[in-house]
């Protein structure tokens, strides 16, 4: 396959993996951590429970936010005038992992909450009865959450590799610098040059189509789980 | 040794207000009581789980490591029977002792299966590896929230042995929640009975059982005893 795809078309191909692997990894740090502390939270008189409801209502209208609406915050943020704009990061690879990681981190973060809301209490009174630490707590329910946890990983690559609004938005498509498969594939089409689009249209294809086989296979593995009932 | 005073837990539709002041020492303690009257939440504060409104609770130099609680629905890991097992050892870093672990299989029977997924066993299967578990780090407090509801006679009977045997040798606090009045009978030393959140009587279990004064005691037994 690689051999019929020319040098600038795997340029595109790399570019997009490497921005895809790293605006999901930052951003699974981040949800993944958000979301079990969210979870954690216990109301108090200091923090009522309004304001967990009221976070978690953010996280959930985040996680279904439009491309375009968060590309145009971050053009906002970090455009010349704005009050991040003398990083000077627009339409570099940079700002397009930062749009990434916007979009994505609610995703995992809302995915990881809601799992560890099912079953993160028992884990940790479990936890807790057994005599573990803090530590040894928090990394049980990580590792009993493991599935839940990838899989809202992998829910959110998939968004961060089939994204296009606000990448085009804050990095540009320019050549050989911010171009990546889906604004190649949308430029293409749109000048006429299907045949490039088509292969990086199969290529991303490959990539989905492995992606939800993985993901097949963990809720096969979570359904052998619950096979007593 | 734990003391618990004038303990008080209000929730949206239930309040437990437990006003007096108990001490728990190396003895076999039972509570008994309706479902919902406040037995599970005075074990869960007990246990260090919940937090009370009110109220003191002197630990007695016991540390949280010291107590543990068995659960009716217990929480097995995503694991084999065996790492379920010797996971309170994990956490304290000792080397599971294979005769003790084949001891304890061999108690719940559980000895054939101990490779197995933890979560796909049956509910009474589930118990008594929870309950093996526990025994598993020599805690010096146990408190079981009707740990034995799912297991068969036998296994009732082997796991009351086994308790009474122990508690002769080495003698700790068990708190123990059950319906079967069988189970308390036979085990305990002392009885608590429960009703609407408060506390109604308590003594052996004779007087408990046999010769019982309170009303709502007399209607839970009758109820009970059908």
């Amino acid at each position: 396959m690689l051999e019929l795809l020319d040098q600038e078309t795997i340029e595109i191909i790399l570019r997009t993996l490497r921005m895809t692997i790293t605006s999901t990894a930052i951003s699974a740090i981040l949800g993944v951590a958000f979301g079990l502390f969210l979870e954690s939270l216990q109301p108090t008189r200091t923090l009522p429970k309004f304001f967990k409801w009221l976070v978690v209502a953010v996280n959930r209208t985040l996680m279904g936010m439009p491309p375009v609406v968060m590309g145009l915050v971050v053009v906002l943020i970090f455009t010349r005038d704005g009050p991040l704009g003398f990083l000077r990061l627009m339409f570099t690879f940079e700002i397009m992992i930062i749009a990434q990681v916007l979009l994505v981190t609610p995703i995992i973060a809302g995915i990881v909450y809601t799992a560890a809301s099912r079953n993160g209490e028992r884990i940790r009174a479990f936890a807790h009865t057994m005599g573990a630490s803090r530590l040894q707590t928090q990394m049980l329910v990580i590792r009993e959450l493991g599935n839940e946890i990838f899989f809202a990983i992998i829910t959110g690559f998939g968004r961060a590799m089939s994204e296009i609004g606000a990448i085009v938005m804050v990095g540009g498509n320019i050549r050989h610098h911010t171009r990546v498969m889906t604004t190649t594939i949308a430029l293409d089409t749109r000048r006429g040059f299907q045949d490039q689009a088509i292969q990086l249209g199969i290529v991303l294809m490959l990539v989905a189509f492995t992606i939800q086989i993985i993901a097949d296979f963990l809720r096969k593995r979570e359904r052998r789980n619950d096979e007593n009932f | 040794m734990m003391k618990i005073s004038n303990i008080t837990k209000k929730f949206s539709r239930f309040s437990l207000d437990w006003r007096r002041t108990d001490t728990f020492e190396s003895k076999i303690y039972g509570i008994i009581g309706a479902n919902g009257c406040g037995k599970t939440t005075l074990m869960k504060i007990m246990a260090g789980l919940v937090k009370p409104d009110e109220g003191e609770i002197d630990h007695g130099g016991l540390t949280p490591r010291d107590i543990t609680m068995v659960f009716r629905k217990p929480y097995l890991m995503g694991d084999t029977v065996y790492k379920n097992l010797v996971y309170p050892l994990k956490i304290r870093k000792i080397t599971p002792d294979e005769g003790r672990v084949s001891g304890l299989l061999e108690l719940a029977g559980l000895s054939e299966i101990r490779n197995q997924y933890a979560p796909s066993l049956s509910s009474g299967e589930q118990q008594k590896l929870s309950f093996i578990r526990a025994l598993i780090f020599d805690p010096k407090m146990i408190l079981i929230d009707e740990a034995f509801s799912n297991m068969d006679i036998k296994s009732v009977t082997r796991f009351e042995q086994h308790i009474l045997a122990s508690q002769q040798k080495n003698p700790i606090t068990w708190v123990i929640i059950s319906h079967q009045l069988s189970n308390i009978k036979r085990l305990c030393n002392h009885v608590y009975f429960m009703d609407s959140g408060q506390f109604q009587a308590e003594g052996t279990p004779e007087q408990i059982l046999l010769d019982p004064q309170a009303p709502e005691l007399k209607s839970y037994l009758y109820q009970q005893s059908f």
